[in-house]
């Protein structure tokens, strides 16, 4: 008889340790079945958490061979034609675990709400007339609102995983754009300010957080959608936007980049200098050419005339 | 076998190896390269912080201009090949005729006739692992090597579809392909935090360290990676990132063409082996 085994990474409160479980495989089931299963036939004690086995409460998120995954939507069948029959499932990253798959969301809820994610309506609206938008508007943040807080983006997230102290949840960025994009809302501007540093230009771009989501969210393009309208609103000090506008005026200038001036124009001359050594070990390899200065593509009129009208198009 | 080639400013700059090796590899394989005239930055995963029309438009232009060819476009990196699938996604999927209504003040137009494909998806789809074979005149049997796929290869998986992103096997078969042996490690579809390397750098360091010290840990002679942008990470940060983790073996980063001329018989000088900062030696020492 076919045999399916987990290997689940678990904790008792003190002790990490890992423990395989076999049972017998059925077609057409879930990964969430597979932890039923073995609490209902053989252990009791393995915890996990998971409620309306509908991917709507996201309480069953746990990591599949180093994926995150929401146990109840995710077909068993599809990840043992993936990973084959034995699997190993952890508790999802970047959170503290309680025990074994079960973590603590208490202080990333506190997080959350540093953030302020809640609606902060506009003075016309009170508590008589109720607080209403047109469909139009609702759509155009339907789908961050689909968000469930399973923590799937956080779990994968490249920078959390370095460091979470200068970085959010990839979800609270969603969450901030929400409301930031939501025609009910009246502190985009405040919640732009407060966003500057809360790790806003550290987003790594792995894509992690957009391929992860079980609802379809892309963080990292609300981070880019931050990020956009911050620019707009003049905070452009910081090296992380100086980057970004640095890429635009090469393009328009010649075409390319120009790697040595892309440095200078980011960090500044001062910073630039300091990372001489680093300079120095490219130069000697003859990775950096300092006198390389790309010439004007053919055809970059082409450029400027596009550039051009994407400007106009949006006044 | 013809493509637009869209080499991408980093060939241009700080892994112009790429670029060497590339060209030698393909005329090795008999893939003709025509660089594509006029072609611009692909907005390097920044343009769309600013302005993701401009973002869209840009490489719109880049795909009209292969598409003017006739041929399908070919990158060598990672990012580059998400900003103009992404694009192309998008165009495809709605917004072909705004975009086309800006691109006519340039007078070109976007069709959606170009495929846009990476080397490494050109080894295996279009020229096949056993032709590649065939060819093989330095079996690099032994060899131990870690595939770094790199970020924007597999994700997001909506635009980058070519294998599954969750357990990606295309480095593996072609590693076996050309004799040498494909090791599994941790870090394989880890993040080299490039992207932000001006924003958290100390974060960047480490990561690449814990990457390089993964690959070690599991046995590996070298890394291959077919993403430049991956490679300039792992490569240009060794010394602090084995710093930050504790890590002192030194660890060859190479570029997919690199690997794959090696084992086509090419010199080490014919593929800019020298100008890799780490492990020059010890990739030469071991196919000498």
């Amino acid at each position: 008889m076919r045999k399916i085994t987990y290997k689940i990474e678990r904790f008792d409160g003190v002790n990490n340790f890992v423990q395989e479980y076999s049972f017998p495989y059925q077609p057409g089931k879930t990964i969430l079945w597979g932890l039923i299963t073995i609490k209902d036939s053989l252990d009791p004690t393995l915890a996990f958490t998971a409620a309306c086995r509908s991917a709507v409460c996201g309480a069953c998120a746990v990591r599949v061979n180093g994926q995150a995954v929401l146990a109840c939507e995710t077909p068993l069948d599809a990840i043992l034609e993936r990973f084959g029959d034995t699997l190993t499932i952890a508790p999802i990253q970047n959170f503290k675990v309680i025990r074994d798959l079960v973590v603590d969301w208490e202080p990333q809820a506190a997080r959350l709400a540093e953030a302020k994610t809640w609606l902060q309506p506009r003075d016309e609206f009170d508590a008589r007339k109720g607080c209403r938008q047109t469909a139009a508007d609702f759509k155009k943040i339907n789908t961050q609102a689909a968000c469930i807080l399973c923590g799937s983006c956080a779990s994968e997230c490249s920078k959390l995983s370095a460091n979470d102290q200068d970085f959010l949840e990839p979800f609270t960025y969603s969450k901030v754009w929400k409301f930031v994009a939501d025609t009910r809302d009246k502190s985009a501007a405040e919640r732009i300010q407060a966003i500057q540093d809360k790790g806003l230009w550290k987003c790594m771009h792995c894509a992690e957080c957009i391929t992860k989501c079980p609802k379809g969210l892309a963080p990292g393009e609300d981070i880019a959608r931050l990020r956009q309208l911050s620019i707009k609103m003049g905070y452009t000090g910081n090296p992380g936007a100086r980057h970004a506008l640095s890429f635009v005026k090469d393009i328009e200038d010649t075409g390319r980049l120009n790697e040595a001036k892309l440095q200078v124009r980011t960090i500044g001359l001062i910073s630039s200098i300091a990372k001489f050594p680093m300079a120095l070990r490219l130069l000697r390899r003859g990775k950096l050419n300092p006198f390389h200065f790309p010439g004007k593509v053919k055809g970059h009129e082409q450029i400027q005339a596009i550039l051009k009208a994407v400007r106009e198009s949006e006044k | 076998m013809r493509y637009a080639f869209f080499p991408g400013c980093v060939l241009e700059g700080a892994a112009k190896e790429n670029y060497i090796a590339t060209t030698a590899v393909a005329k090795a394989l008999g893939i003709e390269l025509v660089e594509i005239p006029g072609w611009t930055c692909c907005g390097a995963s920044h343009v769309q912080d600013v302005n993701d029309l401009a973002a869209t438009a840009i490489n719109a232009r880049n795909i009209a201009l292969a598409e003017q060819m006739g041929l399908p476009l070919l990158t060598v990196c990672n990012t580059c090949t998400l900003m103009l699938r992404k694009a192309k996604t998008k165009l495809d999927n709605g917004q072909k005729d705004q975009v086309n209504g800006i691109l006519a003040k340039a007078g070109i137009k976007y069709e959606g006739t170009s495929e846009i494909t990476h080397l490494l998806w050109v080894l295996i789809r279009d020229y096949g692992l056993n032709k590649l074979q065939g060819l093989i005149k330095r079996p690099l049997i032994g060899l131990k090597v870690a595939g770094y796929y790199g970020c924007h290869i597999l994700r997001p998986p909506a635009v980058m579809d070519f294998e599954d992103h969750a357990n990606p096997q295309s480095l593996e078969n072609l590693i076996r392909a050309i004799g040498a042996k494909p090791v599994d490690f941790a870090a394989k579809l880890k993040c080299c935090g490039f992207h932000a390397t001006y924003t958290a750098e100390p974060d960047v360091i480490r990561i690449t360290g814990e990457t390089n010290q993964s690959a070690a840990e599991a046995g590996a002679d070298c890394i291959v990676t077919p993403c430049p942008l991956c490679q300039m990470s792992l490569d240009m940060n060794q010394t602090e990132g084995q710093t930050a983790v504790g890590c002192k073996q030194e660890m060859p980063v190479l570029h997919l063409a690199q690997l794959v001329g090696l084992a086509l018989g090419l010199s080490p000088e014919e593929l800019g082996i020298n100008m890799l900062i780490a492990g020059r030696e010890l990739i030469k020492a071991r196919i000498s």
